[in-house]
C-alpha cells in the first residue's frame, strides 16, 4: 500500500511538475494562432521526454551518478565542458523565464506591478532551496501544479466543437492566415518547451537525491510513462483553451493575463483562483528546479559536493551557484525585459543545445561498463537515434527560423 | 566617421507593400488588443474575472497598442497611397486605446478604486459595461476597416 501511494504522488508530481511558463506561453500562443494544427508536436515532444528522462532515471538508478557526473567522465572535459556551457546558459534563461513567470503571475493576482514581486519570488526560491527537504520540495510543488488541471475542466466547460479541434490537430497543416515559415518556428519552440534540458538533469539528479537503486527501475518508468504524458494533456488543454476562445476573436497571445480568459469564461472566479495558484505553483517549481539545476550541472562538472540530502554547509559552492544563478535572473528581469519575450527565447534556444544534453545521454545509457545488464534494448536505440535526427533538425533549424520569421511575429 | 555622418540616409526606403504590410500587422495587434478588453470588460461585468485581473488584462493591452502605436508613428510613407492608410491605422488605433483608458477607469470604479469623488464623471467614464462595450465595437468596427484597406484578413 505504502509503494502504491509513493507511486501514485511519484506520478501526481510528474504531472503536474512537467507544465512550466514554457509550456503555458508556447501551448497559448500557438493555440490563439494556429489552433490545435500543432498538437503533434507536443505528441512528439512528450515521447521524447519519456524516453529521454526513462534513459537518465535509469542511468542514475543504476550507476548512484548523476547523468551529468557520468557525461564528463565519459566523454571528457572537453566534450562535457562544451556541454555543461551551452545547459548552463540555456538553464540560467529558463530560470529567469520561471521567476518572471510567478512575478507575473502573482501581478495577475494583486495587479501589483511585477517588478515589485521578482525580488520577492527570488528570495522565495532560495529559501525553499535552502530550508525544505528535497523529497517535500518535488512533492508539493509538483501537486500543486495539478491545479493546472482548470485548463481541462475550462475546455469542457467552454463546450467547444470538438470535431472541429480534431479537423485543426489532423491532418497537421498551417492554417491560411500564417505563413508555413511561422508555423515551423513554434513547431520548434513547441518541441524545444517540451523537452527543456532542465527536465533531465533534475531528473537524473533527483534520482540520486532520492537515492534510487536498481530496485527503483519500476518506480521510474511508472512516474514517466504516465506522469509526463498527462501532463501532456494539461499543456493540450491550454492550446485548446486558445484555440476556443482567443482564435476566433482574431487575439494574438502576447501576454500571461490572455491566457486565463477562457477559463474565466468558462469556470468564473473560483475556477480562476484555482489556475492562477496553479501557475504561480508550476513556475515556482520550474523555478526550484531550475535553480537546482544549475547547482547540479556545475557542481557535478567540476567534481564539487553537491545535493539537497547534504546541509548547505557541505554542498557550499552548490549553494553557492544556486544564489548566483538566482541573482543573475533577478538582474536580468529587473531591466524591465518582457518575461513572456525571455521565456519565448528560452525555449527556443533550449532546441538549440537540445543535441548536446541529449547525445551524451544516449552514449551513457548504451556502455554496459556503466549500466551492466541494464543497457539501452534495440527499441529504444532505435526511438532514441530518430529522437537524436529530429533534435539535431530542431537544433538547426531554430536559429534561422528566429531570424526569417522576426520571432514568430 | 565623418563619411557616415555626413552623407547618412534619413530614413531606409520601404517598398509601399513593406509599409501596407506594417501597418496592417500594427492595426491586427491592436484589433487583438481591443478584442481582449473586450472579453474582459464583458467578464468584470458578469463577475466572472476579479479586478485587479481585469486591471492588468487591460494594462497588457495598453502596452501593445502603445508598441502598435509606436510602430505606425515611426513608419515613414512611401507613397501618398501608404500614408492614407498610415492616418487612417493611427486614428483607428488611437481610438480603440481611448476606449481601453476608459474601461481601466470603468475597471477602477466598479473594483471600488480609490478615485476622486466625482472623478468617474469628469473623466468621462462610461456609465455602464454596455456603453463600453459599445464604444469598443465602434472603436474595433474602424481598426476592422483600416485593416481591410491595408490588406489584412
Amino acid at each position: 500500500m505504502k509503494k502504491l501511494l509513493a507511486a501514485a504522488l511519484g506520478i501526481l508530481t510528474a504531472i503536474g511538475g512537467f507544465v512550466d511558463i514554457g509550456d503555458l506561453v508556447t501551448n497559448a500562443v500557438v493555440g490563439s494562432r494556429f489552433g490545435m494544427s500543432l498538437a503533434w508536436v507536443v505528441v512528439l515532444g512528450v515521447v521524447g521526454i519519456v524516453l529521454f528522462a526513462s534513459m537518465s532515471g535509469r542511468v542514475a538508478a543504476v550507476s548512484g551518478r548523476a547523468t551529468f557526473e557520468i557525461v564528463r567522465e565519459r566523454l571528457g572535459p572537453r566534450a562535457a565542458g562544451a556541454n555543461l556551457l551551452a545547459s548552463f546558459a540555456i538553464n540560467l534563461l529558463t530560470l529567469t523565464a520561471e521567476v518572471g513567470g510567478i512575478a507575473l503571475a502573482l501581478h495577475l493576482a494583486s495587479s501589483v506591478e511585477p517588478r515589485l514581486w521578482i525580488p520577492v519570488a527570488a528570495l522565495a526560491v532560495w529559501l525553499v532551496l535552502w530550508r525544505v527537504k528535497f523529497q517535500v520540495l518535488e512533492n508539493v510543488a509538483g501537486l500543486m501544479g495539478l491545479l493546472l488541471v482548470g485548463f481541462a475542466i475550462a475546455l469542457f466547460q467552454l463546450g467547444p466543437d470538438w470535431g472541429e479541434l480534431l479537423r485543426q490537430a489532423v491532418p497537421p497543416s498551417p492554417p491560411g492566415t500564417e505563413h508555413p515559415a511561422s508555423y515551423w518556428y513554434y513547431a520548434v519552440a513547441l518541441f524545444g518547451a517540451a523537452m527543456t534540458p532542465y527536465e533531465v538533469f533534475f531528473f537524473s539528479s533527483g534520482a540520486v537525491e532520492e537515492r534510487w537503486t536498481a530496485k527503483d527501475l519500476g518506480t521510474n518508468r511508472v512516474n514517466v510513462l504516465l506522469g509526463f504524458p498527462l501532463g501532456g494533456l494539461l499543456s493540450l488543454s491550454i492550446a485548446a483553451c486558445a484555440a476556443v476562445v482567443l482564435l476566433p476573436a482574431g487575439i494574438e497571445v502576447s501576454s500571461l493575463s490572455q491566457i486565463v480568459l477562457p477559463v474565466a469564461q468558462a469556470g468564473g472566479v473560483l475556477l480562476l483562483a484555482v489556475v492562477i495558484l496553479g501557475i504561480v505553483a508550476a513556475t515556482f517549481g520550474a523555478a526550484l528546479e531550475t535553480a537546482l539545476s544549475s547547482g547540479y550541472t556545475l557542481a557535478q562538472y567540476l567534481g564539487w559536493s553537491w545535493g539537497k540530502f547534504r546541509r548547505p554547509a557541505r554542498a557550499a559552492r552548490f549553494h553557492l551557484t544556486m544564489i548566483v544563478a538566482l541573482l543573475l535572473a533577478v538582474g536580468i528581469l529587473m531591466t524591465s525585459v518582457d518575461p513572456v519575450a525571455v521565456t519565448e527565447m528560452s525555449v527556443v534556444f533550449s532546441a538549440v543545445a537540445l543535441p548536446l544534453t541529449y547525445v551524451p545521454i544516449l552514449v551513457v545509457a548504451n556502455d554496459p561498463e556503466y549500466m551492466g545488464e541494464h543497457v539501452n534494448g534495440r527499441v529504444v536505440n532505435a526511438l532514441g537515434t530518430v529522437y537524436l535526427v529530429i533534435v539535431v533538425v530542431a537544433a538547426v533549424a531554430a536559429i534561422p527560423l528566429m531570424i526569417a520569421t522576426g520571432a514568430g511575429s | 566617421m565623418t563619411l557616415l555622418a555626413s552623407t547618412g540616409c534619413v530614413a531606409s526606403r520601404q517598398e509601399p507593400g513593406q509599409a501596407t504590410a506594417a501597418v496592417a500587422d500594427a492595426l491586427a495587434e491592436a484589433g487583438s488588443a481591443g478584442e481582449t478588453a473586450r472579453i474582459a470588460v464583458g467578464l468584470l461585468d458578469e463577475g466572472r474575472v476579479t479586478g485587479p485581473v481585469a486591471d492588468t488584462v487591460l494594462l497588457d493591452q495598453l502596452r501593445v497598442l502603445d508598441d502598435a502605436e509606436s510602430a505606425l508613428t515611426t513608419l515613414v510613407p512611401p507613397d501618398a497611397a501608404t500614408a492614407a492608410r498610415r492616418t487612417t491605422g493611427l486614428d483607428a488605433v488611437g481610438d480603440v486605446s481611448d476606449a481601453v483608458v476608459a474601461a481601466r477607469s470603468w475597471v477602477a470604479v466598479r473594483s471600488g478604486g480609490d478615485l476622486a469623488p466625482g472623478a468617474a464623471e469628469d473623466t468621462g467614464v462610461p456609465a455602464s459595461a454596455d456603453d463600453l462595450l459599445a464604444d469598443l465595437a465602434t472603436a474595433l468596427d474602424a481598426a476592422d476597416a483600416a485593416l481591410a484597406e491595408a490588406g489584412g484578413p
